[in-house]
Parts: C-alpha cells; sequence; structure tokens
C-alpha cells in the first residue's frame, strides 16, 4: 500500500538519510526500530511531507508528493512524537481538527459521519469525558490520547505512530496497541510504528525494519529482521540477554 | 514632539527671565563701556568677560547665525548649528552637530572664544566641558520679540557691533511700529496658523509664539489663543472658528499643489471665511518662527498680504 | 443521532455585534472636538439619507466633510490591524505578534518612505505609490522576518519571532534616518510622514480601506479552520490535511496587504492588533471561527472609541490616537486578563 523508494535526505550537507527502502501491505503493522539518530522520525517527517526527500513515496502506486494535501490527510494519518499545543483549544476541538481532510474549510462543517467519528475516536481513547477541557490542562498521558483520537477521527489507510506509548501508563499501552491491532485487521488499513520497546515490537508488529546510521539495516517479518545477530550488529550489545534479564524481574 | 519640547523650554525660560528682569530691558546693560574690557550677562544670567571683541565664534542656533550676518559680523564665525541656513553664506561655515547632540569636541577643534547656544543643547557637563578648553558660552534665548532685541544687543555686546546691534534694533522697532500704525484696527479679522498641515496632523501656533505676538500687532485675533504654544488641533475646530486670514507655514517641495492650494481643496473646508476669499498665505517657517532679525520681514509679508490687494 | 452543536457564532450574536458597532459609529460622529447637537446631526444625516439639501452651515461640514470619514477610516483601520494580529497569531502559534511587534508595520513604513524620498507614483490613484510599496515591503519584510526566523531556530518560539522582529523594527528605523539625511528637501515631508495620522481622512481613503478589508478580511476569515489548524500546531496542520504552505502564502499576503494600506494611510498604530484578538480569544475562546468575526468588530470598535478619546479629551488639542490606544489598551487589557484568570 505504501512504498518508500530510494529515500533520501540530505540536511546542511549531512546526510540523514541514505537509500531507504521499505512498504507496508494491508493488515501490515510494520515496526520501525533503531537506535536514536538512526533517522526513523526523519523517515515518518518525510512521508508526511515535512521535509524535502529524494526519492518516492507512493501510495498503491501514486507519488503521494503529487497529491493534494487533504488527499494526503484521507490516506496517510500520523501520530506524532512531541505535541505541543499554541492555544487552549478543547479536547474535541483538537479531535475534530482530524476531520479536515474530509472538510476542508469553513463552508460545510455538518455531516453525521464527522461527527459519529469524532464520538467514536472520543470513546476508544477514553476521553469522552475530557472534551470540553483545554488541552493546556491534560497531562501528558492525556495529551497523547487526545491526539491518538484525532487520528482516529481522521480515519487514515495508514496509521503512522512516531512512540505512540510515550507517556502512557501500561493500561492505556496496552488498551492503545490492541486498539491498532484491531484496527489494522480491517481492510484497506495497515500501520507503521517507531517503537524503542522491542518486545513491543515483536509481539504487535508484523512486520519491521531496522535501520541504523540512515540506512536500512533489515527489512521484513519481524521474525527475519529482529534476530539476535542483527540487533547485536546494530545495538552493539547482546539485546536477547539484556531482555531476558529484564524478564527474569518478574520469576 | 521636539516642538512641543521647545516650545516648553522656550515658555520656561520667558518666565524666568521676566523674573529675572533687567536682562531683557535696555542694551545697554550688557557692554560695559569703559575700557576695552567687554563684560555682559547673557540670557540666563551667566556674566561673560572678553578682554576684546570675538573674533571667533560658533553659533548653534539658526537665529543666532542670522544675527550675527545682520550685524555684519559673519566672518566671525568658525562653526555654524547644521540647521543654519540664512544667509546663503552660512552655508560655507563648517556645521557642527546640533540639535539633540550638541557635538562638544567638534566645537573645540574649532577653537573658539565664544559659543552662542539656546537652552535646548544644553547640560552642565556641556557648558563644563567647553568651559574647561577655554571656550565661554553665551547663551542666547528668546521667547517673544523683545527677547529678540536682548539677543541682538548680547551678541553685539560679544562680538564688538555694539552700535550695529543699536542700529538693527532700532529698524526693527521702527518697522513693527510702522506696522501696527498702520493696522486698521476697527474690525478685529481672525487668522489661522498652521504649522503642520492635516495628511502629517493639523498644528497650530497658540498663545505665547512669534506668530501670535505678530497677529496681535498686526490687530488680528489668533483663533487658537486658547492653545498654549505649538498644539495638535482638530479641523472641526478651525471649521467652527472660521477664519478670516489662513497662514500656513509648510514647506513647498516645488512639486505637488502648494500649500495654499493644498489647504483650499480640502473636504469640507471650502465654505471657510479664509478659503472662499482666498486669503491663504504661505510663509516660509524660517521667516517666521526664528527669534532673529528677519522677523521684521515676516510681520511685512503678513501686513501686505493683509492690507495690500 | 448525534446533537451537534454549531461552531460559528450564533445570529443573534452577529446581530449583537452589529447593532454594537452602529452604536459606537452614532456615537462617535455625534461627539467631537466641536460640539454639536445631536438633533442637528440626525437632521443632517437623515436629510443626506433622503436626498434632501443639507442645512448651512458649519455643522454640515464637519459632520459629512470631516468626522463621518474620519470614524469610517478609523472603523476600517481598527478592523484591519485587529484582524492582522489575529492572523498571525495563528499562523504563527505566537500570541504576541502583531504588525508592530513582528516588524511588519516598520517594513511597511520603509516601503512607504522609500516610495516619498524616490518620488515614486502611480499616476492617476493619488499616493497610489506610497500606498503599493507599503504594501509590497510590508510582504517582503514578513518574508524575510519568518525565513531569518526559521533559520535561527526552526521550532518558530515566541522568543525568536518577537526577537527578531525587534531587532527589524531597528533596523528598518536605522535605514529611515539615513534616507532621511540624504533625502534633502524631502526631509520634512518623510519625518512628518512617520509620525501618521488618522486626522486627513477622506472618503476616497475610507473606500480603499474598505474594498481592502472586504478582499482580504474576507479571505482570512474563509481561512478559520486552517488557522483553527496552525494554531493547534503547523505539523498536526500538515499531518490532518491542510495544504500549509498555501495558507500560509494566503495569510502572508492578506496581513501584508492590510497592514501596508493601514501604515500607508494612518501611520503606524501599535497595541491594537495585538491587544484586542488576546482579548477576544479570552471571551470566545481560541476557535476563530468565533474569534476572527468578534475581532473584527471590536477592533473597529475599539479604535474609534480611542479615537474618540483622542479627539476629546483634550479638546481643542488632538491627541496622538498611538497614545490613546496603548494607554486605555493596557488598562483593559489588564482588566480582562485579570477577570479571566479569575474564573
Amino acid at each position: 500500500m505504501l512504498r518508500v523508494k530510494n529515500l533520501s535526505v540530505t540536511v546542511d550537507l549531512y546526510e540523514i538519510l541514505k537509500n531507504v527502502n521499505f512498504s507496508v501491505q494491508e493488515n501490515e503493522w510494520l515496526m520501525i526500530v533503531g537506535p536514536n539518530g538512526a533517522g526513523k522520525s526523519t523517515v515518518i517527517n518525510a512521508i508526511s511531507q515535512g521535509i524535502s526527500y529524494k526519492g518516492n513515496i507512493e501510495f498503491c502506486g501514486e507519488n503521494i508528493a503529487s497529491l493534494k494535501r487533504n488527499e494526503i490527510g484521507k490516506r496517510i494519518g500520523v501520530l506524532m512524537q512531541n505535541h505541543s499545543v499554541g492555544y487552549a483549544f478543547t479536547v474535541e476541538e483538537v479531535v475534530r481538527q482530524g476531520r479536515y481532510s474530509y472538510i476542508p474549510g469553513i463552508f460545510s462543517n455538518y455531516h453525521e459521519d464527522n461527527e459519529s467519528k469524532i464520538e467514536e475516536a472520543l470513546k476508544m481513547t477514553g476521553m469522552s469525558e475530557l472534551r470540553n477541557h483545554s488541552v493546556l490542562t491534560l497531562s501528558g498521558g492525556e495529551l497523547q490520547r487526545t491526539f491518538l483520537a484525532q487520528l482516529l477521527a481522521q480515519d487514515p489507510k495508514v496509521m503512522i505512530l512516531d512512540e505512540p506509548t510515550n507517556h502512557l501508563d501500561l493500561v492505556y499501552q496496552k488498551q492503545i496497541f490492541q486498539l491498532i491491532t484491531a484496527w489494522v485487521k480491517k481492510s484497506g488499513q495497515a500501520a507503521i510504528s517507531v517503537v524503542q520497546d522491542l518486545s513491543l515490537a515483536k509481539a504487535y508488529g508484523t512486520h519491521a525494519v531496522l535501520m541504523n546510521h540512515g540506512e536500512v539495516i533489515a527489512f521484513g517479518t519481524c521474525d527475519e529482521v529482529l534476530t539476535q545477530d542483527n540487533l547485536e550488529r546494530v545495538y552493539k550489545m547482546d539485546v536477547n540477554k539484556w531482555m531476558h534479564d529484564m524478564l527474569s524481574q518478574w520469576n | 514632539m521636539k516642538k512641543i519640547c521647545n516650545s516648553i523650554v522656550l515658555i520656561v525660560l520667558a518666565v524666568s527671565i521676566m523674573i529675572l528682569g533687567g536682562c531683557t530691558k535696555g542694551q545697554d546693560s550688557f557692554s560695559n563701556a569703559t575700557g576695552s574690557k567687554i563684560v555682559v550677562t547673557d540670557m540666563k544670567g551667566r556674566e561673560i568677560s572678553l578682554m576684546e571683541p570675538a573674533t571667533k565664534v560658533v553659533a548653534i542656533t539658526a537665529a543666532d547665525c542670522e544675527i550675527l550676518y545682520a550685524l555684519g559680523a559673519g566672518d566671525t564665525l568658525v562653526g555654524r548649528g547644521e540647521y543654519c541656513n540664512y544667509p546663503e553664506a552660512v552655508s560655507e561655515v563648517i556645521a557642527v552637530e546640533s540639535g539633540a547632540e550638541t557635538n562638544i569636541e567638534q566645537i573645540i577643534a574649532l577653537e573658539p572664544q565664544i559659543v552662542f547656544m539656546n537652552t535646548m543643547a544644553q547640560d552642565v557637563e556641556t557648558v563644563e566641558a567647553l568651559e574647561n578648553a577655554g571656550i565661554q558660552v553665551v547663551v542666547s534665548v528668546a521667547s517673544d520679540i523683545e527677547g529678540v532685541y536682548g539677543a541682538i544687543a548680547l551678541i553685539g555686546a560679544v562680538v564688538g557691533k555694539d552700535a550695529e546691534a543699536t542700529k538693527l534694533v532700532e529698524q526693527m522697532k521702527d518697522q513693527f511700529s510702522e506696522i501696527s500704525a498702520s493696522v486698521n484696527s476697527e474690525e478685529e479679522k481672525t487668522v489661522y496658523f498652521e504649522v503642520s498641515p492635516l495628511e502629517y496632523g493639523l498644528w497650530t501656533a497658540g498663545s505665547n509664539t512669534y506668530m501670535d505676538e505678530l497677529s496681535q500687532m498686526l490687530g488680528l485675533k489668533n483663533i487658537f489663543a486658547d492653545v498654549e504654544g505649538w498644539g495638535e488641533i482638530s479641523q472641526e475646530q478651525v471649521l467652527e472658528r472660521n477664519p478670516d486670514y489662513i497662514i500656513t507655514i509648510a514647506a513647498y517641495m516645488g512639486e505637488g499643489m502648494k500649500p495654499e492650494e493644498e489647504i483650499a481643496q480640502r473636504s469640507g473646508w471650502d465654505k471657510v471665511a479664509a478659503v472662499e476669499s482666498e486669503r491663504i498665505l504661505n510663509v516660509n517657517a524660517d521667516i517666521i518662527s526664528r527669534p532673529g532679525p528677519r522677523l521684521a520681514e515676516a510681520a511685512q509679508m503678513i501686513f501686505d498680504f493683509i492690507y495690500k490687494e | 443521532m448525534i446533537k451537534y452543536r454549531s461552531q460559528n457564532l450564533k445570529p443573534v450574536e452577529y446581530l449583537l455585534l452589529i447593532l454594537s458597532l452602529l452604536v459606537v459609529f452614532f456615537l462617535c460622529v455625534c461627539i467631537g472636538s466641536v460640539t454639536i447637537p445631536i438633533h442637528n446631526i440626525v437632521s443632517i444625516i437623515v436629510n443626506l439619507m433622503l436626498n434632501k439639501p443639507i442645512p448651512e452651515g458649519v455643522a454640515g461640514m464637519i459632520i459629512l466633510q470631516v468626522r463621518i470619514p474620519r470614524v469610517l477610516c478609523v472603523a476600517f483601520v481598527g478592523a484591519a490591524l485587529s484582524i492582522c494580529g489575529a492572523a498571525m497569531q495563528g499562523v504563527l502559534r505566537n500570541p504576541l505578534a502583531d504588525g508592530t511587534t513582528i516588524g511588519v508595520s516598520s517594513g511597511a513604513s520603509l516601503g512607504a518612505v522609500l516610495a516619498i524620498a524616490f518620488g515614486f507614483s502611480i499616476p492617476g490613484i493619488e499616493n497610489g505609490g506610497v500606498v503599493l510599496m507599503a504594501m509590497v515591503f510590508a510582504f517582503i519584510s514578513l518574508l524575510f522576518i519568518i525565513a531569518l526566523a526559521y533559520k535561527l531556530d526552526c521550532t518558530l518560539s515566541t522568543n525568536t519571532i518577537i526577537l527578531i522582529g525587534i531587532i527589524f523594527s531597528m533596523f528598518v528605523s536605522s535605514i529611515i534616518s539615513f534616507i532621511i539625511t540624504f533625502a534633502g528637501e524631502k526631509v520634512k515631508h518623510i519625518m512628518f510622514w512617520t509620525m501618521g495620522s488618522l486626522a486627513d481622512s477622506t472618503y476616497e481613503k475610507a473606500l480603499t480601506l474598505f474594498l481592502l478589508l472586504m478582499v482580504f478580511g474576507t479571505i482570512i476569515l474563509i481561512n478559520a479552520e486552517e488557522l483553527n489548524a496552525f494554531a493547534i500546531s503547523e505539523d498536526n496542520a500538515r499531518n490532518t490535511g491542510v495544504d500549509v504552505k498555501r495558507v500560509k502564502l494566503l495569510m502572508l499576503i492578506s496581513v501584508a496587504a492590510l497592514i501596508g494600506v493601514c501604515v500607508s494611510i494612518g501611520g503606524t498604530i501599535g497595541f491594537v492588533g495585538l491587544v484586542i484578538p488576546h482579548m477576544m480569544r479570552m471571551i470566545t475562546g481560541p476557535n476563530h471561527r468565533k474569534s476572527l468575526p468578534v475581532t473584527l468588530f471590536m477592533g473597529a470598535i475599539f479604535l474609534m472609541l480611542a479615537d474618540l478619546l483622542a479627539r476629546v479629551i483634550l479638546k481643542p488639542l488632538e491627541l496622538p490616537i498611538g497614545v490613546v490606544t496603548s494607554f486605555v489598551g493596557s488598562i483593559v487589557f489588564v482588566y480582562i486578563f485579570y477577570h479571566a484568570r479569575k474564573r
């Protein structure tokens, strides 16, 4: 569905991404993993057209750079790593913004579909009670959930989530991941996530891209990519041992 | 803003000078005629003494420059304030930064004996710095015509042109009294002085300005006598007060409408008495608002404008 | 079925705004430097509307040729500056942005001064050259300032852009002073021009302001949703499908045009664009669908009242309008801020 071809990004003579290639198909959940500075967020930035790049990013064969903004919005939605809101908008107003691609502009805003999507999104993320609260008064987790609700309201075909478990407690982490798993199973939908927690990647992802220094080290199914060898090469440590040590805390 | 400052300072000074008394009355109190030593009291009450008439002076204000030339002492100028522009000969003299930032170093470098200043550019440090360099500061500041006579006498005494000073003052007095004598004081006509045209904010010259003094001398009533000094007024007021004459000192740059024409075409002004009868005069701002010898010329101009067809 | 609450102002609220505007307009026409009894004023206006001859006398002149054009110009300038402030505060996501803080007004002044110094003019349109240069330079300044801010700090934080705006204003002032030194005879012209005044308002100027306000004000108003998106965050706007580049460009052009024309007609009037949007946001919330129209009307009302005060408080003297806006604006702002905090 979404294919990244020969993506390269250079900023101030520094090559942040070099020839990145990967793709995600329907009903897949692609995990982008790699150490800090590998360029994971830059990939997301490029897909969301926030930075200039060389190469092609295609959605179902169409080069998305040639599409109108709101058309891109209907196909791809992004949950960013950091959230900041400039003014005291309410949760509902921020979630409503997610529907922009479908009703761009101010002339016609009322549509049953819009309202039901917004309601659903609020419910799914547990933000219904806080809908009239100013986002400036929310905790980090509540803000994260607000923007997740916005993403759900936006209802794209491909959801891209940059470290979605930031600020979320375990309960919400589990809830969100289950939510997305169910969502990904729906026809015509897929998800891409950048995660730091490799266990989550293995548990929920179907496919993975391992990156380092702006290059793709491995791309394929989770099992193919997240091998001990690959991980040791990239993280320069025995990842398996570390994970087991962590888990053994619970025995 | 500068003009408000200017007029406030001048007014304060005028009051203090009047209180000090003798300074402006009679020119003979300025110079000590015995021997060749000159002792004068300037307009701030400070005493300055010279062994002989000064031959190298710097004059900061444009008015003082004009007075010097009128006294035939233009050759004593070694430096002049940057705004001095009359007569033409003065542009040959080296210009010294004046205004808000008077450049002491420049003045000292010219090695004058005397500096004529008004109180605007002054503070204690300036005066001290100059005096330490062996330069005497003479404060010349006039806020009415009497004050101008005083300034002329003072400057004349300093450069040894007492006779010429007396003559100049006599000339001015004669001209003024001739004018007032010929004035038809039966019907009081009204005048509106415009110092800044509408597009930049309408300003007028109210009471305690030279323009006001001239208007009184000419038997005209200044419609804005209730305004102190120069002030920004509303055009509604002009329309209501309906002046018989309008005198504007706006500068004509050579292109576009002349100030008189501009005033006449303002919407709503066509029924003003002065506009209907085309009694609008444009006077050069320098002539009418400087405390110098050309005030007599200004008076003559206005007189001619009003009484001669 | 899910109940939908409209995002826009209710018709009743619009009506209230329009009524308030008309009442204040009438008030400002009735009161002025010269006292004219109300029944005179009413009869003049009524006669005018019924196409009957106006009663002779100074009152007619004053009301029709001086006061009404002035109050009209003041209203339009107030509305324009306020809505520009709101637009900038939205696009730049910066509650301190307005024509003066960002340096746009200074840029416009520079354009106008250059036009005067070089005698640039458009045949047929009075002062056309000045207005055009002011608009062009306003636009260039905006681009320059934002580009520079981006280079220094790509999050465009509040501090950066205001800092750059202030430095830019100072830079422009020095250039204007430089030009003044070399402008020779045109010096006085320019120096006086920089002080600016709405005292010479005419119906032609009011019409120019009105037309431009209609065009660019409307552009800003219909981008209310987009401004909301920017106000949340520019990245979020882009991700939810807003054509960020197009909206930014539209807003920059609109703001530059409106500020350009306001500065060339009335000089730099500070405070209005900064404070009115802020105050209105405190009342309506940050949703631009509500705050923009309210800002537009209240901007006009505020400036008309400020101008009224400037005209009558020291009569027959007139205060420069900038003095009143700053003074009154500060007090009103503190009052509203205090009350908003209490809630």
